[in-house]
């Protein structure tokens, strides 16, 4: 995978991703898609309400206008009298704003009686089937849109029409008013453009202020998801912080998790060494009372106690590695403070030998585990080394790569050829009857380290002797 | 030889008893941590054996307050448990050496004897330095009175400094005086150790005289007491 695409790829995903994954995301698209929504409806209500309105207005001044032609008009001996109503605009030619005044023939066509100066003897336009809306609606007032008088000139019209009867004629006249509407639709435009403008900047600021409101708000479960991985890391023991009531509970149960595993395991430790005290001791006696009598019972007594004693042993490290696996959390133990109590008292117990340990380690190393496993693991190690040193044991420790940390036990005695470095890890394998122990140290720190996911390996030491390696998960710095 | 034995299994001490007896000790035996502290406080014991696992005082408890008191009795713990955390405690607590049970009684005695011949070592008067109190005998170098927990080499330093304590000794010296002939000789370890020595027993005490080499003086106010 190239770099930009591991990069790209979460930081899609985060965003358009499957919402359900991620609760910011879905906080965030929710509350967008309710804004935008709502603010969609406002803009929407409130053009078409601008728009309404100022047709009304419209509609009220074209009705003003027949209105005024209407009270003017009478029916004379020669037809229909019209005079010029006293409205300036609707005698200069063509200026917007007509009036006109006709009938429907007997053959249903339409005949224009009067009209407005403004009109310039054009006529306003009657489509065929206006007369029969306005006989349905007769006495009321019609408004609808025109394209204009003159098409070309692109000069749209807001017209009003009426059907009325005037005394002395008994067939009706049809009165009717146009205005120019370009100036309310240039209104209505800006107005729609003013408002939309306005609610997309409201609209791209509520969005902004969830999207903080949630990256603050849910601050706190960032925290602990932060503080759930340092634990993991072993960078902390527990969950610290106060949290929100909210998620305080959840924190809490975190940390009741981890005193339970901890109790788990410190309960099974607890349990083996209970286990191991009840049965070793009456070992020990058997094993001594065997060695007081030379008869063919005391020999039997003393060959079984030992394969007792090494059973024992082997289940003891068992459980004591399932405990181990089973936990895992949390721990963090400082390598030079292990290696340096050990040093100390190894040295103590072979100073007959005046075995030397020299010890390197950082100070900052930590091994992610337990203290009383890195001590099992590393005291066997060094013990078995100081047993079969001649006088050095080099122990040295440091990182390798990552999470991981590499301890190097070796000594300056004997060594072991490469067939029996394989063996001598297998339980129970005793190469030397002389020296003392169980034999059972390297095959202790084996399963320990596979529970933590490690590795032992042995080899030649350039000292002359045997050298350990092993590789152990380390604790973030 | 007079030997403490502190055990609560009653087989297992009339055995150790019997065994001990058989090598030549006199043997006096304890049953609990009680009996145990006030055998030990009264009596001039060459050696003890003590088990960690004991009714009413555990044997880390009585070991700590034996050392509390100045009591240097070599003592071999015996621990069933195995586990190194134990060991490591009861070495905290002041104990020479340790056997995990079961054991055999061959090696308990070759142990015992191992122990006897160090502690048996010239007996020379104990250093000060202030607070600091080294005694080449038991091998044990103490800050205030807190026992101070010291590799070979660490302790091998500190002695060499106490020995020679106001004066500036350089690395080369010390180098000289630390390794025998078939260690690698690297003047620049001389820092990791002085480094480790300074954080057991306080930096103060051990000054770096720049181009010189390092001093080991009481702390300032220490030089009544001392």
């Amino acid at each position: 995978m190239t770099e930009a695409a591991a990069v790209s790829k979460p930081l899609r995903e985060r965003w358009f991703g499957r919402p359900g994954r991620s609760l910011t995301r879905r906080l965030i698209w929710l509350a967008s898609a309710w804004i935008v929504a709502a603010l969609m409806l406002t803009g929407w209500m409130l053009t078409s309400q601008y728009r309404e309105s100022a047709l009304r207005r419209l509609g009220n001044e074209l009705g003003d206008v027949i209105d005024n032609v209407l009270s003017g008009s009478s029916v004379g001996p020669a037809g229909l009298v019209v005079p010029e109503i006293k409205d300036a605009s609707t005698l200069r030619g063509l200026s917007g704003k007509y009036w006109m005044v006709g009938e429907v023939d007997a053959e249903g066509g339409f005949q224009v009686l009067a009209r407005s100066s403004s009109l310039a003897g054009e006529s306003l336009y009657v489509d065929t089937e206006l007369p029969d809306r306005l006989r349905n609606a007769f006495g009321d007032t019609i408004t609808y849109n025109d394209p204009g008088i003159l098409p070309e000139e692109a000069q749209p019209l807001r017209i009003a029409a009426s059907m009325k009867s005037l005394p002395g004629r008994e067939a009706p006249f049809v009165f009717m008013a146009g205005i120019e509407r370009s100036e309310i639709d240039a209104d209505t435009r800006q107005f729609a453009t003013f408002t939309w403008t306005a609610l997309l900047i409201l609209g791209v600021g509520l969005v902004i202020a969830v999207f903080l409101q949630v990256q603050v708000g849910l601050r706190p479960l960032f925290n602990l998801r932060v503080e759930i991985a340092n634990v993991r890391k072993g960078r902390a023991a527990r969950i610290a912080r106060d949290y929100p009531n909210e998620i305080q509970p959840l924190a809490e149960q975190v940390n009741r998790l981890l005193d339970h595993n901890q109790e788990v395991v410190e309960r099974q430790r607890t349990h083996v060494g209970n286990l191991a005290h009840a049965l070793k001791t009456p070992l020990s006696v058997m094993l001594a009372e065997a060695g007081t009598d030379a008869g063919p019972l005391a020999v039997v007594v003393r060959r079984q106690s030992e394969i007792m004693k090494g059973q024992v042993d082997h289940h003891l490290r068992r459980a004591r590695a399932a405990a181990r696996a089973a936990h895992g959390l949390g721990e963090r133990t400082p390598v030079a403070e292990v290696i340096d109590e050990l040093a100390v008292m190894l040295e103590r117990v072979f100073q007959s030998k005046d075995v030397e340990i020299d010890w390197r380690a950082p100070d900052d190393l930590a091994f992610l585990g337990e203290r009383q496993d890195l001590q099992e693991i590393l005291g066997n190690l060094i013990e078995n080394a100081c047993k079969w040193s001649t006088r050095r044991v080099r122990v040295s420790a440091g990182t390798s790569g990552l999470g991981q940390m590499i301890a190097v036990v070796e000594d300056d005695g004997p060594g072991l050829p490469a067939d029996q470095r394989e063996a001598v890890m297998k339980r129970g394998t005793r190469l030397d009857e002389d020296a003392p122990g169980s034999g059972l140290g390297l095959s202790i720190v084996d399963d320990l380290t596979r529970a933590y996911g490690g590795r032992l390996s042995l080899a030649a030491s350039d000292l002359g002797g045997l050298k350990a390696v092993l590789e152990l998960p380390a604790a973030e710095r | 030889m007079r030997v403490l034995l502190v055990e609560d299994d009653a087989d297992l001490s009339r055995q150790l008893k019997q065994a001990l007896g058989d090598a030549g000790y006199a043997v006096d035996h304890a049953a609990d941590g009680e009996e145990a502290h006030f055998l030990g406080d009264t009596e001039p014991y060459d050696v003890v054996v003590l088990d960690l696992g004991l009714p009413k005082i555990d044997g880390v408890s009585v070991l700590e307050r034996w050392r509390r008191d100045g009591k240097t009795t070599p003592v071999l713990i015996l621990t069933a448990r195995g586990a190194w955390s134990d060991k490591v405690s009861g070495f905290d607590a002041g104990a020479d050496d340790y056997l995990t049970k079961p054991f055999h009684t061959e090696e308990l005695l070759a142990r015992l004897r191992a122990l006897l011949r160090r502690s048996a070592g010239i007996a020379s008067a104990t250093l000060a330095c202030g607070g600091l109190r080294l005694d080449p005998r038991a091998a044990r170098a103490t800050v205030n009175g807190e026992p101070l927990r010291l590799t070979s080499l660490e302790y091998r330093l500190l002695h060499y400094m106490m020995m020679h304590q106001g004066r500036v000794i350089s690395r080369t010296e010390l180098v000289e005086h630390l390794y025998d002939q078939d260690f690698d000789r690297d003047s620049n370890t001389i820092e990791v150790f002085i480094g480790r020595l300074r954080k057991k027993v306080g930096s103060d005490r051990i000054e770096t005289v720049r181009g010189l080499g390092y001093r080991l003086t009481p702390l300032a106010g220490e030089f009544e007491a001392a």
